[in-house]
């Protein structure tokens, strides 16, 4: 069980910026990304121009084997325009 | 002061109410130096032909926060004589003209602490997860910086 936060347009398209979700422990970023789209289709668009955060480290979507653990926090990460 | 007192610290903030640049200029100050470099990043009135009436920002703010303080370790790695680091990002909506981010940085000597006021924004810009909204009269828009290692500008 993971919290996935949504930012930015991810937030406008999932509606909703916070939420649970229970995924598998041993996962691709990818994999991860294709479960979130289950639950928020709307996402889909979006899926070339995102990045995960994985516990705030950066994550490209792929196949990056992610060791979740009970309570990480995914976020998804929009292009970025701080400054 | 000692010198030794005067311990090199890092000055990070993200807040909703409007950034003083008095305020972020002096938390940099040092008898000990010589520089205090300043950049305010602040909202323009226009984008493509479209009149921006008001930005807004939103943050993943304890992951921002962390990767801000990355930025002052890398800065301090790379200027070791850089006494203060401040960098004070605005959040939510922000009027023309006013600041989005300040960021301040004292050193004995001018070259380092405008050096790493540039590097300071340069990668905060690629690398902070801060975004920003802009609105004009009919619609809106979400910013993509194009320092963002992984944005697509081609899409």
């Amino acid at each position: 069980q993971v919290s996935v936060l949504y930012f930015a347009r991810s937030a406008e398209l999932a509606g909703l910026r916070c939420e649970t979700l229970s995924v598998p422990r041993e996962i691709t970023s990818l994999q991860l990304w294709e479960e979130i789209v289950k639950v928020h289709p709307r996402l889909a668009v979006i899926r070339d121009q995102v990045v995960f955060a994985v516990r705030q480290e950066y994550v490209l979507l792929g196949d990056q084997l992610l060791l979740l653990q009970p309570g990480d926090e995914v976020a998804i990460i929009p292009p970025i325009s701080g400054g | 002061m000692e010198e030794s007192e005067d311990v090199p610290k890092d000055f990070v903030k993200l807040k909703c109410e409007k950034l003083s640049v008095d305020e972020v200029s002096e938390l940099v100050v040092s008898p000990y130096c010589g520089a205090v470099s300043l950049f305010i990043g602040t909202t323009r009135n226009n984008f493509e032909g479209k009149k921006v009436i008001h930005l807004e920002y939103e943050a993943y703010t304890s992951m921002a926060e962390t990767e801000i303080k990355k930025i002052c370790r890398d800065v301090r790695q790379k200027w070791p004589s850089v006494k203060h680091i401040a960098v004070h990002h605005r959040l939510g909506v922000v009027p023309i003209t006013e600041a989005s981010v300040i960021i301040a940085v004292s050193s004995p000597h001018r070259a380092e602490s405008l050096e790493a006021v540039m590097y300071c924004i340069n990668t905060l810009k690629a690398s902070v997860p801060i975004w920003k909204k802009e609105i004009y009269e009919d619609e809106y828009s979400w910013k993509e910086n194009k320092e963002c290692f992984w944005a697509n500008s081609e899409k």
